[in-house]
């Protein structure tokens, strides 16, 4: 199984804080939700402080070789 | 062919060269030139107006030149894409060795070719609904990765990345750098797009192109593109020279961004908002928990209460119900029989049932409410 995206991480939280916000679980419920929120939080921020811009650049290989008129400005 | 020695040659020095060519340029006079007004240049500081005459046909320009004022005398104001007559005189600008038609006059010749082509063109796709707002895509939240479709080193791809790496770094940014202007721009933005929206991951797609003159931006208003746009596997935010230009490929895109950065800003979240999100969230979790613990301990609270006093409780229910039966009792008692004015008959010990247990001038007990009597039996009748 892949690693969830940071979307769906970020869904989850969501949904146990709504969960919770809700106030009809009982309190060992709560507290397992409440592990896993934080667990999802610290997830989610991981994923953020470690992200890093991936530039690819995509070869067209068109035959028109590489455009040579001047840079739109 | 032999070439003479220097010291024949007639040589020139670049301006007196140009002030020369100025006197044999600035003879011709009174000439007509046709074509369509473009890049037209007008400041209310200036007292010259400049524009370029282009040949629709082949694309070849001419420099043209006109007093602000004549210029502004033209009713209605002349626009770029209009198609005119020029007439004037040429003239050297020396300085850069360049001609331009200094003209008096210029008139209208019906509307400019490409404007009306493209004025058409724009009616017969939002005639299609290729425009409808009810067409365009929502945005992804958290694209996986972005597509950008740009000209080869313009600034566009600069301005993106670098937005992008501020904003929301956690995206994969995969770029197409393709033709953006001349006649094979059209089909080669609309392969970059194909092959850009096909990549693995990209959920959205930027076209990026900075400013320039109507025909600059013409690719971008070309049918094959602006249809490739409209029918893109992704949605697609379009950032194609300015506000005003608004070239077609802004109407079929999903949403418009007037600078590449501004786009960049659309189509990733900001990093910063999220992470206040997240505190957010977090706080909400430590304060729903808090919550339940709390519900839970005023339950516990109440049921201790209510254990407190439900002996009491038990005790006078109990008392009551004891209460009650009392009564019943009371009101079998023949006490209660002797109130309502009966008697009970004694012979002896034995309860006098029947007339015949007794005989004449015997001796019965009659017991009433208050008191009692001795009496004799005068008759019995059964």
């Amino acid at each position: 199984m892949s690693e969830p995206s940071f979307e769906e991480l970020q869904r989850e939280l969501d949904e146990v804080v709504a969960r919770l916000e809700r106030g009809d679980v009982p309190l060992d419920e709560a507290l397992a939700l409440w592990r896993r929120g934080e667990e999802l939080h610290r997830a989610c921020v991981e994923r953020l402080d470690r992200a890093e811009l991936e530039i690819e650049d995509l070869r067209l290989g068109d035959g028109s070789g590489r455009d040579s008129e001047p840079p739109g400005g | 062919m032999e070439t003479r020695a220097a010291a024949e040659r007639k040589v020139y020095s670049v301006a007196e060269f140009n002030r020369r060519l100025a006197t044999y340029v600035g003879r011709v006079r009174d000439v007509w030139v046709e074509g369509e007004i473009s890049e037209l240049r007008r400041s209310p500081a200036w007292g010259t107006v400049f524009l370029t005459l282009k040949d629709t046909r082949t694309g070849a320009c001419l420099s043209l030149t006109m007093p602000r004022r004549r210029f502004d005398s033209i009713e209605p104001a002349l626009t770029e894409g209009e198609r005119v007559q020029a007439n004037g005189s040429l003239s050297l600008y020396e300085a850069r060795g360049e001609v331009s038609l200094r003209a008096g006059t210029l008139e209208r010749v019906g509307a400019g070719d490409h404007a009306a082509a493209l004025a058409l063109l724009r009616r017969t796709l939002a005639a299609e609904g290729l425009f409808a707002p009810e067409r365009k895509r929502r945005l992804p939240r958290f694209p996986r990765a972005v597509g950008l479709l740009t000209g080869v080193d313009a600034a566009a791809r600069g301005d993106v990345v670098a937005a992008i790496a501020t904003r929301y770094p956690a995206v994969r940014l995969v770029i197409a750098e393709t033709r953006v202007q001349g006649p094979w721009a059209p089909g080669a933005i609309v392969t970059a797009l194909g092959r850009l929206s096909a990549c693995d991951g990209v959920d959205v797609v930027i076209l990026a192109r900075g400013g320039g003159s109507f025909e600059d931006l013409l690719p971008f208003s070309d049918e094959r593109v602006v249809r490739a746009i409209a029918g893109c596997a992704v949605p697609v935010v379009s950032a194609v020279g300015h506000e005003q230009d608004e070239p077609l490929c802004d109407l079929a895109a999903d949403m418009r961004a007037p600078t590449p950065t501004a786009a960049a800003r659309l189509v990733v979240p900001d990093l910063d908002e999220l992470r206040a999100g997240l505190g957010r969230s977090r706080q909400r979790l430590g304060a729903g928990t808090g919550r339940a613990l709390e519900r839970d301990r005023a339950r516990v609270e109440r049921s201790r209460e209510r254990l407190a006093v439900a002996p009491r409780l038990l005790l006078e229910r109990r008392r009551s119900a004891l209460d009650r039966s009392a009564a019943r009792l009371q009101a079998l008692s023949p006490r209660a029989t002797l109130a309502r004015g009966y008697a009970i008959v004694r012979a002896g010990d034995a309860v006098v049932r029947d007339a015949g247990t007794v005989s004449a001038g015997g001796l019965v007990e009659i017991e009433l409410e208050q008191g009692g009597l001795g009496a004799r039996v005068e008759e019995v009748r059964p």
